[in-house]
Protein backbone atom coordinates (compact mmCIF):
# COMPACT_ATOMS: atom_id res chain seq x y z
CA UNK A 1 0.00 0.00 0.00
CA UNK A 2 1.18 3.59 -0.60
CA UNK A 3 2.74 5.73 2.13
CA UNK A 4 0.61 8.05 4.23
CA UNK A 5 2.36 11.36 3.36
CA UNK A 6 1.41 12.67 -0.05
CA UNK A 7 3.37 15.32 -1.99
CA UNK A 8 0.25 17.52 -1.82
CA UNK A 9 0.07 17.44 1.98
CA UNK A 10 3.78 18.19 2.41
CA UNK A 11 3.52 21.04 -0.09
CA UNK A 12 0.53 22.43 1.84
CA UNK A 13 2.50 22.14 5.10
CA UNK A 14 5.49 23.96 3.59
CA UNK A 15 3.18 26.71 2.28
CA UNK A 16 1.57 27.07 5.71
CA UNK A 17 4.86 27.28 7.62
CA UNK A 18 6.30 29.73 5.09
CA UNK A 19 3.21 31.96 5.36
CA UNK A 20 3.36 31.69 9.17
CA UNK A 21 7.04 32.69 9.21
CA UNK A 22 6.53 35.65 6.88
CA UNK A 23 3.33 36.66 8.71
CA UNK A 24 5.10 36.57 12.09
CA UNK A 25 7.97 38.64 10.68
CA UNK A 26 5.50 41.24 9.36
CA UNK A 27 3.68 41.28 12.74
CA UNK A 28 6.97 41.89 14.58
CA UNK A 29 8.05 44.52 12.04
CA UNK A 30 4.71 46.35 12.38
CA UNK A 31 5.04 46.32 16.19
CA UNK A 32 8.60 47.62 15.96
CA UNK A 33 7.64 50.39 13.50
CA UNK A 34 4.76 51.51 15.75
CA UNK A 35 7.16 51.90 18.67
CA UNK A 36 9.43 54.23 16.67
CA UNK A 37 8.85 58.00 17.01
CA UNK A 38 8.64 60.43 14.10
CA UNK A 39 6.09 58.74 11.82
CA UNK A 40 2.91 60.56 10.75
CA UNK A 41 -0.51 59.34 11.97
CA UNK A 42 -1.31 58.05 8.46
CA UNK A 43 1.93 56.07 8.37
CA UNK A 44 1.10 54.60 11.78
CA UNK A 45 -2.33 53.49 10.53
CA UNK A 46 -0.61 51.83 7.57
CA UNK A 47 1.83 50.03 9.90
CA UNK A 48 -1.06 48.88 12.11
CA UNK A 49 -2.94 47.45 9.12
CA UNK A 50 0.17 45.93 7.50
CA UNK A 51 -0.27 42.42 9.02
CA UNK A 52 -3.86 42.01 7.81
CA UNK A 53 -3.34 40.61 4.26
CA UNK A 54 -0.95 37.82 5.17
CA UNK A 55 -2.91 36.97 8.31
CA UNK A 56 -6.01 36.55 6.11
CA UNK A 57 -3.97 34.23 3.89
CA UNK A 58 -3.05 32.24 7.01
CA UNK A 59 -6.72 32.02 8.03
CA UNK A 60 -7.60 30.73 4.54
CA UNK A 61 -4.79 28.14 4.68
CA UNK A 62 -5.90 26.93 8.12
CA UNK A 63 -9.55 26.65 7.03
CA UNK A 64 -8.47 24.73 3.91
CA UNK A 65 -6.36 22.40 6.07
CA UNK A 66 -9.29 21.79 8.45
CA UNK A 67 -11.49 20.85 5.47
CA UNK A 68 -8.85 18.33 4.38
CA UNK A 69 -8.82 16.60 7.78
CA UNK A 70 -10.73 13.37 8.23
CA UNK A 71 -13.91 13.33 10.32
CA UNK A 72 -12.14 12.06 13.44
CA UNK A 73 -9.45 14.74 13.46
CA UNK A 74 -12.09 17.42 12.79
CA UNK A 75 -13.91 16.06 15.85
CA UNK A 76 -10.75 16.31 17.98
CA UNK A 77 -10.00 19.84 16.76
CA UNK A 78 -13.60 20.89 17.40
CA UNK A 79 -13.25 19.80 21.03
CA UNK A 80 -9.90 21.59 21.27
CA UNK A 81 -11.45 24.80 19.92
CA UNK A 82 -14.40 24.50 22.32
CA UNK A 83 -12.07 23.99 25.29
CA UNK A 84 -9.88 26.91 24.18
CA UNK A 85 -12.92 29.17 23.71
CA UNK A 86 -14.35 28.38 27.15
CA UNK A 87 -11.04 28.52 29.04
CA UNK A 88 -10.16 31.83 27.35
CA UNK A 89 -13.52 33.19 28.49
CA UNK A 90 -12.80 32.05 32.06
CA UNK A 91 -9.29 33.53 31.94
CA UNK A 92 -10.53 36.89 30.61
CA UNK A 93 -13.26 37.05 33.28
CA UNK A 94 -10.79 36.25 36.05
CA UNK A 95 -8.30 38.77 34.65
CA UNK A 96 -10.97 41.50 34.49
CA UNK A 97 -11.91 40.84 38.14
CA UNK A 98 -8.24 40.98 39.15
CA UNK A 99 -7.99 44.23 37.18
CA UNK A 100 -10.94 45.65 39.14
CA UNK A 101 -9.13 44.61 42.32
CA UNK A 102 -6.07 46.55 41.04
CA UNK A 103 -3.93 43.43 41.23
CA UNK A 104 -2.95 43.38 37.53
CA UNK A 105 -2.35 45.93 34.76
CA UNK A 106 -5.05 46.62 32.10
CA UNK A 107 -5.46 43.68 29.72
CA UNK A 108 -3.31 43.66 26.60
CA UNK A 109 -5.18 42.16 23.61
CA UNK A 110 -2.02 40.28 22.63
CA UNK A 111 -2.27 38.34 25.89
CA UNK A 112 -5.75 37.09 24.94
CA UNK A 113 -4.27 35.62 21.74
CA UNK A 114 -1.59 33.87 23.81
CA UNK A 115 -4.30 32.53 26.17
CA UNK A 116 -6.16 31.13 23.16
CA UNK A 117 -3.05 29.45 21.73
CA UNK A 118 -2.07 27.88 25.05
CA UNK A 119 -5.63 26.71 25.80
CA UNK A 120 -5.98 25.34 22.27
CA UNK A 121 -2.86 23.23 22.86
CA UNK A 122 -4.24 22.04 26.19
CA UNK A 123 -7.62 21.31 24.58
CA UNK A 124 -6.00 19.32 21.78
CA UNK A 125 -4.04 17.17 24.25
CA UNK A 126 -7.19 16.55 26.34
CA UNK A 127 -9.30 15.63 23.29
CA UNK A 128 -6.59 13.45 21.70
CA UNK A 129 -6.04 11.54 24.96
CA UNK A 130 -9.80 11.04 25.40
CA UNK A 131 -10.11 9.23 22.05
CA UNK A 132 -6.86 7.26 22.31
CA UNK B 1 -21.40 0.26 18.98
CA UNK B 2 -18.98 -2.67 18.78
CA UNK B 3 -16.57 -3.18 15.95
CA UNK B 4 -14.74 -6.17 14.50
CA UNK B 5 -12.24 -3.90 12.79
CA UNK B 6 -9.20 -5.13 14.72
CA UNK B 7 -10.01 -8.80 14.04
CA UNK B 8 -10.66 -8.20 10.34
CA UNK B 9 -7.48 -6.15 10.02
CA UNK B 10 -5.46 -8.89 11.71
CA UNK B 11 -6.92 -11.47 9.30
CA UNK B 12 -5.75 -9.37 6.36
CA UNK B 13 -2.41 -8.71 8.12
CA UNK B 14 -2.78 -4.98 7.54
CA UNK B 15 -1.27 -2.36 9.81
CA UNK B 16 -3.40 0.48 11.14
CA UNK B 17 -1.52 2.85 8.86
CA UNK B 18 -2.27 0.69 5.80
CA UNK B 19 -5.97 0.51 6.63
CA UNK B 20 -6.03 4.27 7.27
CA UNK B 21 -4.42 4.89 3.88
CA UNK B 22 -6.87 2.52 2.17
CA UNK B 23 -9.94 4.36 3.46
CA UNK B 24 -8.44 7.86 3.43
CA UNK B 25 -8.30 8.71 7.13
CA UNK B 26 -5.61 9.23 9.74
CA UNK B 27 -4.10 6.39 11.77
CA UNK B 28 -5.48 8.10 14.90
CA UNK B 29 -8.98 7.60 13.49
CA UNK B 30 -8.42 3.85 13.06
CA UNK B 31 -7.00 3.59 16.60
CA UNK B 32 -10.00 5.44 18.09
CA UNK B 33 -12.51 3.30 16.13
CA UNK B 34 -10.77 0.03 17.03
CA UNK B 35 -10.72 1.01 20.71
CA UNK B 36 -14.42 1.84 20.62
CA UNK B 37 -13.72 5.48 21.51
CA UNK B 38 -15.14 6.89 18.29
CA UNK B 39 -18.08 5.81 16.15
CA UNK B 40 -17.50 6.63 12.48
CA UNK B 41 -20.10 8.38 10.35
CA UNK B 42 -21.90 6.25 7.76
CA UNK B 43 -19.66 7.08 4.75
CA UNK B 44 -16.52 6.07 6.65
CA UNK B 45 -18.25 2.98 8.07
CA UNK B 46 -19.13 1.92 4.49
CA UNK B 47 -15.59 2.59 3.27
CA UNK B 48 -14.14 0.50 6.11
CA UNK B 49 -16.55 -2.34 5.45
CA UNK B 50 -15.83 -2.32 1.72
CA UNK B 51 -12.07 -2.31 2.38
CA UNK B 52 -12.65 -5.77 3.87
CA UNK B 53 -15.24 -6.83 1.30
CA UNK B 54 -17.94 -6.94 3.98
CA UNK B 55 -21.29 -5.32 4.74
CA UNK B 56 -21.40 -2.62 7.40
CA UNK B 57 -23.33 -4.96 9.74
CA UNK B 58 -20.48 -7.49 9.55
CA UNK B 59 -17.98 -4.89 10.76
CA UNK B 60 -20.04 -2.78 13.17
CA UNK B 61 -22.58 -4.14 15.63
CA UNK B 62 -25.19 -1.86 17.14
CA UNK B 63 -25.75 -2.74 20.81
CA UNK B 64 -28.53 -0.42 21.98
CA UNK B 65 -30.95 -2.79 23.74
CA UNK B 66 -33.77 -0.23 23.71
CA UNK B 67 -33.99 -0.51 19.92
CA UNK B 68 -33.91 -4.31 19.73
CA UNK B 69 -37.12 -6.15 18.89
CA UNK B 70 -38.83 -7.81 21.83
Amino acid sequence: MPTTTTPTSSHAARTFWAALAVGSAIDLAAGWLLRQPGYSPNARILFALLPIPLNLVLVALIVRRIRQLDEFLRHVHLEAVAIAFLLTGVAVFVYSYLQQAHVVHPLNFGIVWIFMLVFYGIGYVIAARHYR
Amino acid sequence: MKTRLRVLRAEKEWTQAQLAEAVGVSRQAIIAIENGKYDPALPLAFRLARAFGKNVEEVFVWEDDSLQEK
